[in-house]
């Protein structure tokens, strides 16, 4: 193998420095003051800016303070240039942000004690931080809309701050532009066209706007009532659909799993997800899961196992709307089966040869099972008949 | 892989972002690999130059420049065509061609013939599009913005899917997209490459470690003395097998023939996913053994003499290797349901009873492993794309192959300043036909896929209740035209014959494909598409059945009854 290792994320670009807080910073031309402050490990709170999506400077959180301007300036949209002085804190900063988290306060219900949002709320976390307990103006609630039309996710506008995150994911990177902003001023909201249920839009379902929503705005209709941010465990895996290997990081609340959602350190797919991946787990939890080994009830009974006779039907499985499997099969302790299974596979190698026996690995097992299970079917049958579903 | 001595994809899934130029051929990417759509959606936002080459009006479309729609079964004519441009109007990279590669003069004598306008009569895509295709691939331009590269030519890459391979001429297919890219000089750099997307969790992971009939582990020929014997030597043995296999579709038949007696099946189902299914059907009940090792009980487990119960991915440890060649580590977030195993701790059970059966004398614990753990640091050492690897070292962002030794750092792109097998070949390949072409009694062209909300046979996510609100019933897509001359209405239930058997299922009219061609997804257990799909002609090479192309004829049962 040839191939010489080479980041693909590394190219070289113009490199400017500035200075964030006195500390001296390189960074690449086309950047912008709060993604590098970010990336140095400065703080600036932020709202409306993701990392993933494009700049949208709405929420004024993110303002600072440039060497030589007058007024304060959101450092989102801010491109890095050449000696640029940036101060990130102080009491005017302090004030000015403090008075934009009050006006998002005002239009937000303070439940926090019985939001299940409670602990990853960016809103929450920045009023904390700058102490607001409550809005100094006359709270108003401008949307009391709750839209759950859907299995996977609910929409519920009291806490939605129109940072239009969801709507620039779902146009930007998944490319289906189901939601807007609707109406104006102080009506605003986010909607489908016409504000019809998800189904009717262009939505595919793939939750990458609940992901990045910062409130209870947007919330998984699997964790609801379930239990709060705290109390729950997060495991990290890959997903087990299609070859993309996205990492998918499960919340769960003791053994149940009350959501699923990405890990920005995913190397692949940092914070994005399809709907498969996001929400197609539950199988897991499927009544029908094969919990037991199994014999087929003619066999069975030629083993003595049962003393009622049967036979294989003639007609398809398929044929069958609802085949149950325990019309057809006995459940057994797994050393019968295992035994089982290896003295049918020996005879059959003894009988005929090793080429009569055919092992179907699987495109879904790990490598660990299909290197065993090839060298079983190779060292231990002895015959190279072995394929799985590559082609198909 | 006869092109660059290595089969996968070349370049990593985050590179497409950065390309000036994607062409996707024989990829429903956004419904089934929604993730790498993402990356061509934001490449498209960027100012990237978008070519969808598809018989269906894949819903990517809507972000393309370009959609070229070749009847099913003629793109081969449109990728020739591309490269006679290409070579014609003096796009190729002559440098590129020069330093890089072998076989120019024989692919340039083949291209002769193959124009843009002999392409537009069989394929019925315009022959200016198929010229502009060729200009915006080659020259890597794009729609608007700055490219990340100040390259003469822009990147571009390719992208592609079983649309291409489930052929009776894939591995053509396949040769002419590598053929097209060394044209160009769009390989071995950032953004470029020739990109097979695979459809499956471990699909890459499972070829590499040797689940194919003629290679060991790390893609090394069995019908080779000296690779063979090491591997035999490393697992303590005098010498393997040196006889390719059989392959799935060729069992099925060996089976029927008698010469087949026995099936060991590890999470897969071929009464769905196999093309034929009455074929399969009576060849696993012929079977004297079936054992199948499942999570669920799928329709070849009903066939099954013994089923064992599975864990799942969510349920194991391990490793997967995805499309772009990383190996990523599995946590387990649940326990396995009752009594389930996972499938390494099953095999390895039967192995070694399988050894006492057959009174077959081994170091004792041959076939015990502590963990996952231990089973990959043994693959590792006898894989050498993965010989650098060991379990720990995986853990975070795991490592894409070749990683030959234990300080390198992966490889992130393929072919580099270097082909694997030295210089990149020129394979002068010629247009072939389809096996089963459309005629009196079977006008219609049947072609098989997926949709976005499930996933293969269907035995996950049919079982997954927020998918299955979303898309509840199997449904074939039917042009408006082939609609209205069988007085069909949108949702009602239509039967599809083809040649092998026939299906019923409910009608989605829609301008999603072309006159005269139907699309079926193979997930539906009550419309098995795959009783439909052929599995006479297989491409010659990969053994791959042609699932892409199948001759049927629709039926209206009300107008019968009318």
């Amino acid at each position: 193998m040839s191939g010489v290792s080479f980041n693909e994320a590394i190219l070289e670009l113009p490199m400017v420095t500035l200075t964030i807080d006195g500390k001296k910073i390189e960074a690449p031309a086309n950047t912008h003051v709060l993604q590098v402050a970010l990336k140095n490990g400065i703080e600036i709170p932020h709202l409306c800016y993701h990392p993933e999506l494009s700049v949208s400077g709405g929420c004024r959180l993110c303002i600072v303070e440039v060497e030589g301007y007058s007024q304060p300036v959101p450092s989102c949209g801010l491109a890095c240039t050449d000696g640029l002085v940036i101060t990130t804190q102080g009491e005017r900063l302090y004030e000015l942000r403090k008075n934009v988290l009050d006006l998002f306060i005002s239009d937000h219900p303070l439940d926090c004690v019985i939001c299940e949002k409670a602990g990853a709320c960016l809103l929450q976390e920045y009023a904390y931080e700058y102490g607001i307990k409550e809005t100094t103006y006359t709270p108003t609630i401008s949307s009391t809309l709750y839209q759950d039309d859907n299995p996977f996710f609910i929409r519920d506008h009291q806490y939605c701050i129109l940072c239009g995150r969801c709507v620039r994911m779902c146009d930007e990177i998944v490319g289906v532009h189901a939601i807007d902003f609707a109406k104006r001023g102080f009506e605003t909201n986010i909607a489908t066209p016409y504000d019809g249920p998800m189904i009717e839009s262009t939505c595919v379902f793939c939750g990458n706007c609940v992901q990045v929503c910062p409130t209870a705005a947007l919330m998984p209709v699997s964790r609801k009532d379930k239990g709060r941010e705290w109390e729950l465990d997060h495991k990290t895996t890959i997903c087990g659909y299609c070859g993309v290997g996205c990492q998918l990081e499960y919340a769960l609340k003791g053994d149940e799993i009350l959501y699923a959602q990405a890990s920005p350190d995913g190397p692949v797919n940092g914070e994005l997800l399809c709907t498969k991946g996001r929400y197609g787990w539950d199988f897991v939890l499927s009544p029908e899961r094969l919990t037991r080994p199994l014999i087929r009830r003619d066999l069975a009974y030629e083993l003595g196992l049962t003393s009622e006779p049967w036979e294989q039907p003639d007609t398809s499985p398929l044929a069958d709307r609802q085949p149950k499997i325990e019309d057809y099969f006995i459940p057994v302790d797994w050393e019968m089966a295992l035994d089982l299974v290896a003295s049918r596979l020996a005879a059959t190698v003894n009988e005929h040869d090793p080429d009569s026996v055919v092992g179907l690995a699987s495109a879904r097992c790990t490598n660990e099972e299909n290197y065993l299970f090839q060298k079983f079917i190779r060292a231990g049958i002895g015959t190279n008949n072995v394929d799985h579903c590559a082609r198909l | 892989m006869q092109a660059f001595g290595s089969g996968a994809m070349t370049n990593s899934i985050r590179g497409i972002r950065d390309a000036d130029c994607i062409l996707i051929t024989g990829s429903n990417t956004a419904e089934a690999h929604p993730v790498i759509g993402y990356e061509v959606i934001r490449a498209t936002k960027k100012g990237a130059h978008l070519i969808i080459i598809d018989p269906r009006r894949v819903p990517l479309v809507d972000h393309a420049t370009l959609f070229l729609q070749p009847q099913p079964g003629t793109d081969i004519y449109v990728f020739l065509a591309m490269m006679h441009t290409i070579v014609k109007e003096g796009w190729a990279d002559q440098v590129f061609i020069e330093e890089r590669t072998e076989g120019f003069e024989d692919l340039a004598k083949v291209l002769d013939t193959y124009t843009p306008e002999r392409a537009a009569l069989i394929s019925g895509v315009p022959s200016e599009q198929i010229v502009e295709a060729a200009r915006l691939y080659a020259l890597g331009v794009r729609s608007k913005g700055d490219s990340v590269y100040d390259d003469e030519r822009g990147h571009s890459t390719i992208l592609y899917a079983m649309g291409i391979t489930q052929r009776s001429n894939g591995t053509d297919n396949v040769i002419s997209l590598a053929n097209l890219s060394m044209l160009c000089g769009q390989i071995g750099k950032p953004s470029t490459g020739v990109n097979p997307l695979r459809g499956q969790s471990n699909v890459q992971g499972a070829c590499d470690v040797g689940c194919l009939v003629n290679v060991l582990p790390g893609y090394q020929r069995v019908n080779l003395d000296e690779p063979r014997r090491s591997v035999a030597k490393f697992w303590g043995l005098e010498d393997l097998p040196d006889k390719p296999g059989l392959t799935i579709v060729e069992a099925t038949h060996a089976a029927l023939e008698g010469d087949v007696r026995a099936m060991y099946i590890m999470g897969e189902n071929p009464m769905m996913s196999d093309p034929n299914t009455q074929h399969v059907e009576r060849s696993l009940r012929s079977l004297d053994f079936l054992v199948v090792q499942e999570i669920f009980p799928s329709d070849t487990a009903f066939l099954a003499h013994v089923i064992l119960p599975a864990a799942s991915s969510l349920e194991k440890e391990g490793t997967f290797t995805n499309t772009e060649r990383r190996i990523q580590r599995l946590h387990a977030v649940l326990p396995a349901p009752g009594e389930a195993w996972p499938d390494w701790r099953i095999t390895a059970e039967i192995a070694s009873r399988f050894d006492q059966e057959r009174e077959t004398n081994r170091e004792p614990g041959y076939w015990h492993f502590d963990s996952v753990a231990d089973i990959f640091d043994e693959l590792a050492l006898v894989t050498p794309i993965y010989r650098g690897m060991n379990y720990a070292r995986l853990e975070g962002q795991g490592l894409q192959w070749p990683c030959p030794e234990e300080d390198h750092p992966g490889t992130p792109i393929l072919h580099v300043g270097r082909f694997s097998r030295g210089r990149g070949k020129f394979n002068p390949i010629e247009a072939r036909d389809p096996a089963e072409q459309p005629d009196e009694e079977y006008p219609l062209i049947l072609t098989t896929g997926r949709v976005l909300y499930h996933y293969h046979t269907g035995t996950m996510t049919r079982r997954s209740e927020p998918l299955h609100w979303r898309e509840p019933h199997g449904f074939v897509e039917i042009n408006p035209n082939d609609a209205e001359a069988i007085d069909l209405e949108d949702g009602f239930a239509v039967a599809i014959h083809s040649r092998r058997g026939q299906v019923r299922t409910r009608a989605r009219i829609t301008e999603r494909v072309p006159p005269g061609t139907v699309f079926l997804a193979f997930h539906w257990r009550e419309a098995p598409a795959n009783v439909l799909t052929q599995d006479h002609t297989l491409d010659p090479v990969a053994k791959i059945p042609e699932y892409k192309v199948c001759a049927v004829r629709l039926e209206n049962p009300r107008q019968n009854k009318k």
